[in-house]
């Protein structure tokens, strides 16, 4: 059946469903008209609800009569329609944001049971307005820093946005911003994540069970969603803290028809640095800075039709200059993303969203002395169309179906060099071309009142396109024996993917429910890493006809419960994770091998396994709230060319992890947080033996097998206090006397934070020295370990008119 | 782009402290460096690994040394016996057979026996290159202070290898602070010294012509006394530097690049914390380098 047939029968099939009636609309903010996503829609007397989707939408079968129709939203008053149904009914609603806010946590629930009753596992809302109290490193709140208090996912590192979920790699997580994937989400080595917190809306988390309409990576899914902008009045907001300042400003184009936002975001070291360098300075002109700006724009073309433009713009740029080195370079780095999409009604059962999206990532590191100049530039862009279709076929069944295309277009990386006229390089510039397609359908299945499913299919494809040509190098001398060119368009590979993916939830007595997940992910892209943290440097390379795609398979099962009237949220998951065709580069290689090479043959593949379980427990509501988490687990990784192909800890196995994270409101103005993370320390491979070379004259290191050793522990103790300004100014009326609150157009907080309260130095890396003449005997070697962040106070003023 | 993450780090570091790791005891390693050059006598040091962080005392050289290794040196035709000499403390096995010297274009083999360990590996001499010019360039912050400029050409024939030193045979003409401060008079480099980036592959300038500019190198583990402070990394007016220009092979180009990476990144989060490329096979590890030497002489003025 072709899917124009399908969307007919599917269109046909829901006219002719007329025993029960559609009741559908958008659920928006009454003040701003954003639309409200996972809003609840519920009808107590047939015992059913929904929630809206990403765009706000809901859509819902119930019998024909009246019946009263609450619809809710965390942090916003309730509202209750009696409807009389005798057709399909569409309802818009808007909710108002309660005087009274229920102190809902970070971690935000759509409903109060959805923890126990949705089939999925591993998937968190988080919640932007709450994030903003929680203590944040140098005062900038961090969507990824704040994901990685949660269990399942680790850190990668000292104030790093860089995670890995479940033993899974850092290119493993598909980051969505407005449906555009971002390939390096972090500003400056990784301390800070490329997404300005004030124009998001939105962020979910999957980590485990990736329903089918996700697809491309193995591990996890986070799916951001930038906020569309003021409907009604012009509003803007901003802040200014210790290390970057940004300003956001949205509003209407036409009340309740079209909005903007725009967002800008920069830090200023630079800038607050450059009047205490000296003109004479050697240094002069070396410095660092990163900005990004988001706009989003919005249209309400018709009830049935609406269309969102987003972009994104970053780049963290970094410049030394060292007049007496004679040598100077700059990094520029960073993404551009935009999406357009449309939204469109076919009916009160049938939602599509057609996409079409452009990202892209680069990095170059360029510099020179004297004559000589060089280039070193990779990065990856890709052009992206979808259609993702919903159907509400009935309360029973909730049908999700669409395909997929991305066109990829990598540069691993390319060199130019120049000293004086003679240009060396300039035929080097690669590029890889991939076609990456999808089709899936999932059905979220209520098979009784206990037995809910969730299955899908997804079926993937990918081909590695010319032009391309393909070395065959020499291993004893590096020369080329022999070359093969494809020309353009001319497929090199093929590779088929079908990924089956089941989630299912059983419903127990008193509040709980046990839930399983089985997933089976193929990934077509790949991240070469030469360091042993994430850099930009990192190099994304396609699958081809060497490299063959990642496939992972997840199975996990979980309990969950829920207590006291849903105040309380637990739960247990364990999970199992295998993951094949994984790539390394091979020991010694260099970025500078890639050039008249092909990257793939510097690399190494092999094998990877992680398991593990996570508890969690949280109170959700009440002026005291937070969350403990904890996660044993252990991830090994296996390559052929690596320790003659022994077991060794992947670099992130962290065996256990835990973390704490709690508020306060003392009062309606003043909330203080706290964070404690405590994690087993970095695996790592350290040197057991060293000879010294005549030759060299030179102490050479003879290193451990892989990841043999450990650092010492991860832990520290983050503060925060936020205090707002009185939202409210009383006026007193001068004909009744009377004094009344007014709602401040202007308001502030004052947020002061403090990360790594009792200054505990914990480990980023160690270093051997070895130092002195060992002829002499004077010879020294030493370990130093290097600690990034002591005690970090930080105060930011965030304002909003 | 390790350095520029360096700096970084340094901008932002908290502290550094250092830390005792307890290791077990590993087993000694036998290490071979060998060497063939054009127009020298072969050499081969044999010594043994210590434990990474066991105390180092004036002893040392009694105990790294291996002694009484059988060693077969293989020129492609002839069998050459080498013989243990002792110089200066310093053992080392060679033959004082004048047809043993290096030659060019030769490719060369060793065996090794000792402790009924056996060890191989072999060598060629390529082609030595001849450079077009040299010249002292000065810097342009400082009149007395600059670089060795060289001009080459690279055969039109991918896959050649180089590896620049370069050695001041020049006296110091004052003395530096301490412990430095009576070395005047004393000749500069003991020894040709490569600075770090000194070898490389030709597949970005296979067959072009052009210039360069050498840094001066420092001599391994061990500061001299201008390593420091302005001088460091310059030639200076008035220095007479040998120069000492080599082909080489791949893997002793891959070799030298692991080993002077591993030496800038001592092992950090930046360096491949990976065991070099050794090229030699059996009960042991090292290199056999083999070096098609030109020299030439360049007074700094």
């Amino acid at each position: 059946m072709s899917i124009k047939s399908s969307i007919l029968y599917l269109l046909i099939s829901s006219i002719s469903f007329s025993q029960e009636h559609i009741l559908s609309g958008y659920i928006k903010d009454g003040n701003t008209g954003e639309a409200l996503i996972g809003a609840s829609v519920f009808i107590e007397s047939e015992s059913k609800g929904t929630s809206t989707n990403v765009y706000g939408f809901y859509s819902i079968n119930l019998k024909s009569g009246n019946c009263d129709v609450k619809f809710s939203y965390i942090g916003y008053k309730d509202i209750i329609k009696t409807i009389k149904l005798e057709n399909h009914k569409r309802l818009n609603v808007e909710l108002i944001e309660s005087e009274d806010l229920l102190e809902e946590m970070i971690v935000n629930s759509k409903q109060s049971d959805e923890n126990t009753t949705s089939t999925q596992m591993g998937k968190v809302e988080l919640s932007m307005d709450k994030i903003k109290t929680i203590p944040a490193f140098m005062g900038e709140v961090d969507i990824l820093k704040t994901i990685q208090f949660l269990p399942g996912v680790s850190s990668g590192g000292e104030g790093n946005t860089g995670f890995y979920v479940r033993g899974g790699g850092p290119d493993q997580n598909l980051i969505l911003l407005d449906e555009a994937t971002v390939y390096n989400a972090s500003h400056l080595f990784g301390f800070f994540s490329v997404f300005n917190a004030d124009a998001i809306k939105n962020v979910s988390l999957i980590k485990g069970g990736m329903p089918s309409n996700y697809g491309g990576r193995l591990s996890s899914v986070l799916d951001i969603t930038m906020k569309d902008g003021n409907y009604k009045s012009i509003q803007a907001d901003g802040g200014i803290g210790a290390i970057a300042s940004r300003l956001t400003l949205q509003g209407p184009i036409k009340e309740d028809t079209a909005s903007y936002i725009i967002s800008g975001r920069r830090t200023y070291i630079d800038v607050l640095t450059a009047p205490f360098v000296a003109d004479t300075s050697a240094f002069k002109g070396s410095g660092y800075f990163f900005y990004d700006l988001t706009a989003k724009l919005n249209w309400r073309l018709s009830d049935k039709d609406r269309l969102y433009l987003s972009s994104y713009f970053g780049r963290d740029v970094f410049t030394f200059n060292n007049e007496n080195l004679g040598f100077n370079f700059s990094v520029p780095w960073g993404n551009a993303t935009a999406s357009l999409r449309w939204n469109h009604l076919f009916n009160d059962k049938l939602f599509v969203n057609s996409s079409a999206v452009f990202t892209d990532y680069n990095f170059a590191f360029e510099g020179g002395s004297n004559d000589f100049n060089f280039r070193l530039s990779s990065g990856v862009r890709d052009y992206n169309i979808k259609q993702d279709y919903t159907y509400y076929h009935s309360s029973l069944h909730n049908v999700k179906f669409g395909w997929n295309y991305t066109l990829h277009r990598f540069i691993p990386s390319s060199l130019s060099a120049n000293s004086g006229d003679v240009s060396f390089g300039d035929e080097s510039v690669v590029k890889i071309f991939g076609n990456e397609y999808a089709i899936y359908l999932l059905d979220d299945w209520d098979v009784n009142e206990k037995l809910k499913v969730n299955l899908g299919f997804r079926l993937s494809m990918y081909q590695h396109m010319g032009p391309f040509t393909r070395y065959y190098k020499n291993p004893n001398n590096g020369t080329t024996d022999s070359t093969r060119t494809y020309s353009s368009f001319e497929t090199i590979k093929t590779y088929f993917g079908p990924e089956p993916r089941l989630s299912a939830r059983y419903l127990l007595a008193d509040n709980s429910s046990l839930k399983m997940g089985f997933s089976h992910n193929y990934q077509y892209i790949h991240l070469a890493s030469i360091s042993s943290v994430s850099l930009p440097t990192d190099l994304w390379f396609p699958s081809t006809e060497i490299v063959k795609p990642q496939v992972g398979t997840q199975y996990s099962i979980g309990y969950f419960k829920n207590f006291f009237d849903n105040k309380y949220e637990a739960s247990v998951e364990l999970y199992y994770k295998d993951l094949n065709n994984l790539i390394e580069y091979k020991e010694n290689s260099f970025p500078e091998d890639n050039f008249i090479n092909n990257v793939d043959n510097q690399l190494t593949f092999g094998n990877g396994y992680s398991y593990g379980a996570e508890f969690f427990i949280k109170k959700r509501l009440g002026d005291f709230n937070g969350w403990v988490g904890y996660t044993y687990s252990k991830t090994m990784r296996k390559f052929n060319e690596i320790d003659n192909g022994e077991w060794f800890p992947a670099k992130y196995d962290r065996r256990n992890d835990l973390s704490i994270v709690s508020q306060y409101q003392i009062n309606k103005r003043v909330n203080i947080g706290a964070v404690f993370v405590f994690a087993t320390g970095n695996s790592l491979s350290l040197p057991e033996s060293r000879w010294f070379s005549l030759e060299e004259n030179r102490i050479i290191t003879v290193w451990s097998k892989r990841n043999q050793y450990r650092l010492d522990p991860y832990h520290r103790l983050d503060i925060s206090v936020t205090v707002d300004s009185n939202p409210y100014r009383t006026i007193t009326n001068n004909e009744t006397n009377e004094t009344e609150k007014v709602k401040k157009k202007f308001t502030s907080s004052w947020n002061f934070s403090v990360y790594n309260l009792y200054n505990r130095a914990n480990p980023y890396f160690i270093f051997f020295d070895a130092s002195g003449d060992p002829l002499q005997g004077t010879a020294e070697f030493g370990a130093s370990q290097v600690s990034l962040f002591p005690i970090l106070p930080s105060i930011t003023w965030n304002f909003s008119f | 782009m390790r350095k520029l993450v360096y700096i970084l780090i340094l901008f932002i570091s908290g502290c550094t402290k250092s830390i005792d790791f307890q290791l077990p005891e590993v087993e000694q390693i036998i290490v071979v460096e060998a060497t063939v050059e054009n127009g020298l006598p072969p050499r081969v040091v044999l010594t043994s690994s210590q434990g990474y962080f066991d105390p180092i005392d004036s002893n040392i050289l009694n105990e790294i040394f291996i002694h009484d290794a059988e060693i077969t040196l293989n020129d492609g035709i002839n069998n050459f016996t080498l013989q243990e000499i002792e110089f200066n403390g310093i053992y080392l096995y060679t033959s004082l057979d004048f047809s043993a010297m290096g030659q060019l274009g030769k490719t060369y083999s060793i065996n090794i026996d000792v402790n009924d360990k056996n060890i191989q590996a072999s060598a060629k001499i390529p082609q030595s290159l001849i450079l077009d010019s040299l010249w002292f360039e000065k810097y342009e912050a400082y009149d007395s202070l600059g670089f060795i400029g060289t001009k080459f050409t690279d055969p039109d024939t991918l896959g050649n290898c180089y590896r620049w030193f370069a050695q001041r045979i020049n006296t110091y003409k004052y003395n530096y602070p301490p412990p430095f401060d009576n070395v005047k008079g004393t000749i500069k480099d003991i020894r040709p010294l490569a600075p770090i980036g000194s070898s490389t592959d030709d597949k970005l300038f296979n067959g072009l012509s052009f210039e360069f500019a050498f840094p001066r190198g420092e001599d391994g583990n061990f500061e001299g006394p201008d390593d420091e402070g302005i001088e460091e990394g310059f030639f200076k007016t008035g220095d007479t530097i040998l120069i000492k220009s080599t082909t080489t092979t791949y893997p002793v180009y891959l070799y030298v690049r692991a080993m002077e990476n591993a030496a800038v990144s001592n092992g950090g989060i930046f360096g491949s914390s990976g065991n070099l490329p050794y090229n030699v096979q059996g009960d042991g590890i090292g290199i056999f380098y083999g070096y098609g030497v030109s020299y030439d002489t360049l007074i700094c003025e």
